[in-house]
């Protein structure tokens, strides 16, 4: 699992997550989620290349958008591949933490 | 009925870093049956949703203790038996269940408890049984497979 950022136009980090997020991968990304949320203030995750996500990487997902909540920002998921948007949608947090698959509807609903 | 065949059986220590044993395996297993994509994710998910839940919860975190993992086929169906020694404990009947309504916020969800909603979402078919020194969890997959035979 690796883990990148850009900086996009309107202060929004587009982390790019690359690989599973299964047990393993959840720990190789927490403490670099962790440190993003703590200094950005509208994220953008892509999903792009994420092939696989359980409950363990759900979690690295949820605590990092509540710490942007806590700080009045947010976060927007961008891309999911099919079985890992149903993973968001069984756990219910598509509910919370907006999806898209458009990149220009996601820099939208950031800013 | 279950097969002898050692490829059709994993047997596993109850530490966290084990579960890195269990994607290949199960993708091994997936491609000598010829599951599709979906059904292959599914498989992984309920599979390291419910170890997971054995190390960290039935036995503690502790090292030292088995786990055990079979498939067989029957009907179509792919089954993946999983047997601990810890102390007896229903996924079935235990656990967070979909009631439908909209979760308030994103302040006021749990981060995790999701394992036992994705299981129960993912898995085809749950059944349980106690054994007398353990747990027993069968979970089924009615996938289309090329092949159902060993």
């Amino acid at each position: 699992m690796t883990i990148s950022t850009e900086s996009m136009d309107g202060g929004i980090t587009r982390v790019l997550l690359d690989g599973r997020l299964d047990i393993q991968g959840a720990a190789a990304v927490d403490l670099r989620m962790n440190v993003l949320a703590g200094s950005s203030k509208f994220l953008l995750i892509d999903l792009s290349n994420v092939s696989f996500l359980g409950s363990m990487g759900l979690r690295s997902i949820v605590i990092p958008a509540q710490a942007v909540n806590r700080r009045g920002g947010k976060v927007a998921l961008f891309n999911p591949a099919p079985m890992v948007e149903e993973v968001l949608k069984a756990s219910n947090i598509d509910q919370i933490i907006p999806i898209f698959h458009d990149l220009g509807s996601a820099v939208a609903a950031l800013c | 009925m279950l097969m002898d065949n050692p490829q059709d059986r994993l047997e596993l220590d109850s530490q966290l870093a084990e579960l890195s044993r269990v994607q290949p395996w199960i993708e091994a297993v997936a491609n000598r049956h010829g599951v599709a994509e979906d059904i292959r994710f599914a498989m992984q998910l309920c599979m390291e949703e419910v170890l997971a839940n054995v190390v960290l919860h039935g036995y503690r975190s502790e090292a030292g203790h088995p786990i055990v993992v079979k498939i067989f086929v029957s009907a179509g169906t792919l089954f993946f038996t999983i047997d601990d020694q810890a102390p007896p404990f229903s996924p079935i009947e235990h656990g967070s269940r979909d009631d439908g309504k909209k979760p308030a916020s994103l302040a006021s969800i749990q981060p995790g408890g999701n394992g036992l909603r994705l299981l129960r979402h993912f898995g085809g078919s749950l059944s349980y049984e106690r054994l007398a020194d353990g747990n027993r969890l069968t979970i089924g997959f009615a996938a289309p497979m090329k092949s159902a035979s060993i």
